[in-house]
């Protein structure tokens, strides 16, 4: 044998000795918030090709400055610098996503600072926020600046980029009064309509939605059961003289629901554990939305719905948890 | 039907070595054999240094209480009687052996007298306690001890063939190549519990063993092959009897309490082989493998040769080692001293380099992604269990069950943060134990 391969010349003078298991999966953290971005690359693509540069620079803005506002946070508390794992990436093109392409260019950049400093870093950082920080800037955007964030340019109206749009009307709004929206449903399903960057196309976000399922990188619980809750909900009870089934579409492809079902409610860290949790969390999240829609002062409801559900995740978690091996489901009280 | 559990996770297997046939460790010039190989009381020495001591002879014992005899693996003469720390640190007594090469057997290792039929189940107790046998899949506890708690309880016996760590074949080596053994070891067993039930469980990656285990067992009505789905934890006595008789051991109680008992198939083998033979539990077969070994082996090695000693005889290393485990990457391990001695608990020596450890080292904060809570074959809440030890809220982790972790590892590998969840739970379990004395 060989001198110099054997162990005793070979080994280092101190080996690792660290806890068990010695053995990990491949994925990260950083690689599944690298899945979700490639998840949402077909629907970003889609706003940007229907609303134009100016859509891509709202995108851009909100992305660079999540990234810059997690650093310089980072920096400022002596944490840890963790933007390599794209977490706030994924945060800032969710908020990109959930914008109307008409608004003022300050808008992003404030967004995006209330997400991650307000929302995420100042909860503790990734993995201790309480409500999705996407979503928290969404609202609070709304309630700052409800004209500019609710001014939706039509489809293929490229809003150049010093200029004001010419609002049209979105789809929701029509089916809030009623009415069937001018739009009709292939127009929804492909994303040919008025709203905000990300949410127009049904079928982007669908194929961005399978992807992350088959990754494995969410599971079906949530979507399923918020997406039937609502389908359900909305067949029942449809608004107006439209049928029933027609109204049930549009609402499934009108407003935030399919990326709100896909990519905001099932955001690991706002979102229960467990599988039990994850259904009555998702159908939750169907109630409100169709709740807010009918009876709130506002045309879309599921921002509050998905923040609303968010707070509660921690019930839902103790109440569904699963029954431990060889324990009984109601133990006596010690 | 194949037989599985609810959770736990596929893993990468690493089998490469399940081709390979057992081979002898040439003979060691030394052995260091620790008298802690055992889950319970560490022998005493009963021979002194100077001493000529034969193969099978007793040179550790234990007199009263949990625990087994230590036998010589090799004839020579006691070098030295040292105090040398373990891979915890904790100074273990070691009796080192010169080597003279004779192997001459000691007198008493001679075959039990009479047959099968006509032997009471305390002499067969007796026969297994005075063979040094212990749990060879690595939990190492005294087989007698567990023989006479299953008295009365047990009406299944069940020979554990999973090995569903990563990289370990020395079971299904053991079983094409002796699976006689085994079978004859479980029958040793179920005479002496009175159990008609016998079944040999094997997981579905070894499908060779379990077509030969089939045929050796066809004219035995007692005992069936049971083929059971590949997944990490299937190893665990609970996951197997869950898997095979849809029975769960309540929180606290042993497989004896609802009618099994549970050997590992290379326990199983020492036990035929200490009946029929005579023979003590002197050496067993560790799988030598990882990626800086050279050429990976199944090495049947005396107890008490060195780690060394076994890795350079599978040709050395390729790389330079970082880490060595012994037993399987999951709940194996780490030790820091590449001369460490076999012992009966070593199924497997595993010697990693920089480049593997390196997927140990991604950290980030958990994401509460759920992917430990799915994968626990326990229904536990590891995430949440992670975070009331870090808080050290241990009363908090013990209401959401803390104790009835296995310390399988699943949460850990499955963990995309790279938290150590185990750890944090072990160090939950070992607070809220110290507060109950």
């Amino acid at each position: 044998m060989d001198v110099k391969q054997s162990i005793a010349a070979n080994a280092p003078e101190l080996l690792t000795v660290s806890p068990s298991p010695h053995a990990r999966r491949k994925v990260t953290t950083a690689s599944v918030m690298k899945d979700v971005l490639i998840a949402l690359l077909p629907a970003t693509v889609w706003g940007i090709y229907i609303f134009g540069v100016r859509a891509a620079l709202v995108v851009l803005l909100c992305v660079a400055s999540s990234v810059l506002f997690e650093l310089l946070t980072q920096l400022v508390l002596r944490r840890p610098v963790t933007v390599s794992d794209c977490s706030a990436a994924v945060t800032g093109l969710l908020l990109g996503l959930n914008l109307s392409p008409a608004v003022p260019l300050y808008v992003p950049v404030v967004g995006a600072a209330f997400a991650i400093i307000v929302v995420k870093q100042l909860f503790g950082g990734i993995g201790k926020n309480v409500m999705n920080p996407a979503l928290a800037a969404r609202v609070f955007l709304m309630m700052a600046w409800t004209g500019g964030m609710t001014v939706f340019p039509a489809a293929y109206d490229r809003v150049p980029l010093g200029a004001d749009a010419v609002a049209s009307a979105t789809p929701l709004i029509a089916l809030k009064g009623g009415e069937l929206p001018e739009a009709s449903l292939a127009e929804m399903f492909f994303g040919q309509i008025g709203g905000c960057i990300g949410e127009i196309s049904a079928l982007m976000i669908l194929i961005g939605g399978i992807y992350l399922l088959v990754r494995r990188v969410i599971t079906w619980h949530i979507p399923v059961t918020f997406l039937a809750t609502v389908a359900v909900l909305t067949f029942l009870f449809p608004q107006g003289d439209i049928p029933r089934l027609t109204f049930m579409l549009y609402s499934l492809c009108g407003g935030g629901v399919l990326l709100g079902a896909f990519f905001m409610a099932t955001d690991y860290v706002t979102s229960p554990v467990t599988s039990g949790g994850r259904l009555v969390f998702g159908i939750g999240c169907g109630v409100l939305v169709v709740f807010l829609r009918y009876f709130s002062g506002y045309n879309e409801g599921v921002s509050f719905a998905i923040l609303i559900m968010n707070a509660l995740v921690w019930y839902f978690d103790m109440w569904f948890r699963p029954r431990v091996y060889g324990k009984k489901r109601r133990e006596k009280k010690a | 039907m194949k037989y599985t559990f609810r959770g736990g996770t596929h893993l990468n297997e690493h089998k490469d070595t399940a081709p390979l046939a057992t081979v002898r460790l040439p003979d060691p010039a030394v052995v260091s054999l620790p008298l802690s190989q055992h889950i319970g009381a560490p022998a005493v020495p009963v021979v002194s240094v100077g001493d000529y001591v034969k193969v099978g002879q007793v040179i550790g014992s234990v007199e009263a209480g949990l625990g087994c005899p230590v036998h010589a693996s090799v004839s020579g003469t006691v070098k030295e009687i040292t105090t040398v720390h373990n891979a915890n640190r904790q100074p273990i007594q070691h009796i080192v052996i010169e080597n003279d090469g004779k192997h001459e057997w000691h007198e008493n290792v001679k075959p039990f007298g009479k047959p099968l039929s006509e032997t009471s189940f305390e002499e067969i107790v007796e026969i297994v306690r005075n063979a040094g046998i212990s749990g060879l899949g690595g939990a190492t506890f005294p087989t007698y001890a567990k023989l006479q708690s299953a008295k009365g309880k047990a009406v299944t016996a069940i020979v554990n063939c999973a090995e569903c760590e990563p990289y370990i074949t020395a079971n299904h080596r053991l079983l094409l190549e002796r699976g006689e053994t085994v079978i004859s070891g479980l029958e040793v067993v179920m005479h002496a519990l009175g159990i008609t039930d016998g079944i040999i469980a094997i997981e579905d990656n070894k499908p060779d063993a379990i077509k030969l285990m089939r045929k050796a067992v066809k004219d035995k009505p007692n005992i069936r092959v049971c083929e059971m789905k590949t997944k990490y934890p299937q190893g665990d006595e609970r996951q197997i009897i869950y898997a095979i008789l849809g029975r769960e051991v309540p929180a606290g109680k042993l497989p004896a309490d609802v009618g099994c008992l549970i050997v590992n198939a290379e326990t199983a083998s020492a036990i035929s082989r200490a009946f029929y033979r005579g023979l003590p539990l002197v050496s067993r077969i560790v799988t030598v493998t990882g990626d800086c070994v050279k050429s990976p082996a199944n090495v049947r090695a005396p107890l008490g040769a060195s780690y060394s000693e076994l890795i350079d005889f599978c040709g050395g290393c390729v790389k330079p080692p970082k880490k060595i485990v012994c037993g399987g990457p999951m709940m194996g391990q780490a030790q820091w001293d590449i001369h460490a001695p076999v012992a009966k608990g070593t199924s497997a020596i595993l010697v990693f380099s920089e480049e593997y450890e390196k997927i140990n080292s991604y950290h980030s904060d958990c994401i509460h992604c759920g992917n430990c809570v799915a994968h626990c074959p326990m229904h536990l809440m590891p995430n949440y269990l992670t975070q009331y030890a870090q808080a050290r809220e241990y009363e908090e982790a013990e209401k959401l069950n803390v104790m009835s972790c296995v310390e399988c590892g699943t949460c850990s590998y499955n963990c995309p943060a790279g938290v150590q969840i185990v750890q944090y739970i072990r160090v939950a379990k070992g607070a809220l134990r110290m507060k109950k004395k």
